[in-house]
């Protein structure tokens, strides 16, 4: 099913820190495959992690790499991960880095909010305390591929690649054949922008292409709310207008996080 | 004969002698004076304000020095805590309740531990004597969504739910302060988070020469009578009704502080009561200035 496994390169002289652990071990239950650089200890640390980064992006083409600002415990070292930086984006202008800071201000946090302004930026800045969740949200908008396959909770795929959208029956993978087309599109735009930016909501004037006739928000109300009984029906349970895709204040539409859908 | 020829008979080498003597005495006098100019100018105690840049310029210092070491405790902390969970059946309530319970407080105080480190540098910065502020090209977007994504999952693990959108969909470049920006509305979001019963909506408005971020809340509302304290330094609800403190009270302060310096303002609207109306609702306002080169 993970035709399109993403790769990313982990360059951090904490490796073994229960907290870079965890961000790994979350990066893999989504699926993605990890490498770590792991130097031997010299006495120029800075320098191993530099040549082996380089060289391990060469051999192995990741998707992504996550690269601590802090390499090493001397003062040489403080900014070592920014030297790798600028290597990688002389060498490789378009591989998205996720840098690993500290949580305070300062110069370092002020480089980091203005190096990551722009949507379509391949550096983006992340503070080392964030959950994992929060790197993997920012590693998926670095890296910007639109997912083959969308997991929205524990049974409902969206197979991007085939317009279709399944449910999980045990091992099995069921498709919902009555949601295709507009239906099927209007899906994949609330579950995209769920998977690269949970919580935004997705405007009338995005959704309304995918209605017809004079009253296109009127066709898009129906459209939806044939979403939510067809998947309901699939699924065995009934969605009321709180649940899985969610009217906010009139603006647009959203789709309610997977983990509050799977306490239907 | 009279006394001044007696003098001009003196020798007129002691006319030399003397004429050097006066000389070394005035270079001598002046080097002192302009030494002790010297020495005194860049004493930090010549005035308040250079000794309070010189204190906060030195505790900046300190803070990017050993920021990697402030952080190493909770990193720890954090980690062990993620390791448990990770082996751990989280749905095993009658095994794993109070545990959850812990793991979850961990979770929950590390955002907190982390915006009150910046908000202490924060105000160490606006306390110090500045310079003119400098803009650069912000996309408040972009920083809105970054928050979100910070506060989603600490806001879900407390059963409650951010939504966001911005008008125009394509809200564009503005030119303000990135980090002012972003230390703002993430006070202000923290709160909502807080305090919020179920949701919290934050939508950005563009609208002619301004725009704004509102950030609403659900929450029983703020009484009016707290409302005009809300942006005191050092002000919490709990110091009112004499609860334990779990704020420093100094977010709100410094988010109405750094939005008056970018020439905009922070604004409280709130309903309180039993009605199903009640809600909280900040709305910060910044000017859409020129950018000049």
């Amino acid at each position: 099913m993970d035709g399109k496994t993403e790769h990313i390169l982990v360059v951090d002289d904490e490796w073994e820190s229960p907290i870079v652990g965890a961000v790994i071990r979350t990066l893999e239950q989504e699926g993605w495959k990890t490498s770590v650089i792991k130097p031997q200890l010299s006495a120029d640390i800075g320098h191993d992690f530099e040549a082996e980064t380089l060289y391990s992006i060469e051999t192995i083409r990741p998707s992504g790499i996550l690269l601590d600002v802090r390499l090493g415990e001397y003062r040489e070292d403080q900014f070592k991960g920014l030297e790798i930086l600028h290597k990688i984006v002389e060498l490789y202008p378009t591989m998205p880095v996720l840098m690993f800071t500290q949580y305070t201000q300062g110069p370092e946090r002020d480089t980091a909010v203005r190096s990551s302004l722009q949507l379509d930026s391949t550096v983006d800045f992340i503070d080392k305390l964030a959950s994992p969740q929060e790197v993997i949200l920012r590693l998926r908008r670095l890296i910007g591929r639109p997912p083959a396959y969308i997991v929205m909770g524990e049974k409902l795929i969206l197979d991007v690649d085939a317009s279709l959208v399944q449910i999980k029956q045990g091992e099995d993978l069921e498709t919902v054949s009555d949601i295709q087309g507009m239906k099927f599109e209007i899906l994949r735009e609330l579950a995209s922008t769920w998977y690269r930016s949970p919580g935004q909501l997705v405007p009338f004037s995005k959704l309304e292409r995918y209605s017809d006739g004079e009253e296109a928000r009127a066709s898009l109300r129906v459209r939806i709310r044939e979403i939510k009984n067809s998947l309901g029906n699939a699924l065995g349970v009934k969605f009321g207008a709180g649940d899985f895709i969610i009217n906010v204040r009139d603006q647009g539409y959203r789709l309610v996080p997977p983990k509050t859908f799977n306490n239907q | 004969m009279r006394v001044s020829d007696n003098l001009w008979a003196v020798e007129p080498v002691s006319y030399v002698a003397t004429v050097i003597i006066i000389s070394g005495l005035v270079i001598i006098t002046m080097t002192y004076v302009v030494s002790g100019l010297l020495r005194r100018s860049p004493s930090p105690y010549n005035s308040g304000d250079e000794l309070l840049s010189t204190w906060a310029s030195l505790t900046q210092q300190y803070f990017e020095l050993f920021q990697h070491d402030l952080g190493r405790p909770l990193r720890r902390i954090l980690g062990k805590e993620r390791e448990v969970r990770a082996t751990i059946d989280l749905s095993n309530q009658a095994l794993y309740g109070d545990v959850v319970e812990l793991l979850d407080e961990i979770e929950g105080q590390a955002p907190n531990f982390r915006l009150m480190m910046s908000n202490v540098q924060v105000l160490i910065e606006m306390e110090t004597p500045s310079e003119d502020l400098v803009l650069e090209p912000v996309e408040p977007l972009e920083i809105v969504r970054r928050i979100v994504d910070r506060y989603t999952f600490a806001a879900a693990d407390g059963k409650k739910e951010i939504t966001w959108w911005s008008d125009p969909d394509d809200f564009g470049i503005v030119y303000c302060g990135a980090s002012a920006i972003e230390h703002i509305i993430t006070n202000v979001v923290d709160n909502a988070v807080r305090f919020a019963d179920k949701r919290i909506e934050i939508k950005l408005v563009r609208e002619g020469t301004e725009f704004s971020i509102h950030v609403w809340d659900d929450g029983f509302g703020i009484p009016e009578e707290y409302r005009s304290h809300i942006f005191d330094r050092g002000w919490t609800p709990e110091l009112a009704k004499r609860e334990e403190r779990t704020t420093s009270g100094l977010g709100m302060f410094i988010a109405k502080t750094l939005s008056q310096r970018y020439g905009g303002d922070l604004c409280i609207q709130s309903l309180v009561g039993d009605t199903a109306k009640h809600y909280t609702e900040f709305t910060l306002t910044l000017p859409i200035k020129e950018y000049v080169s």
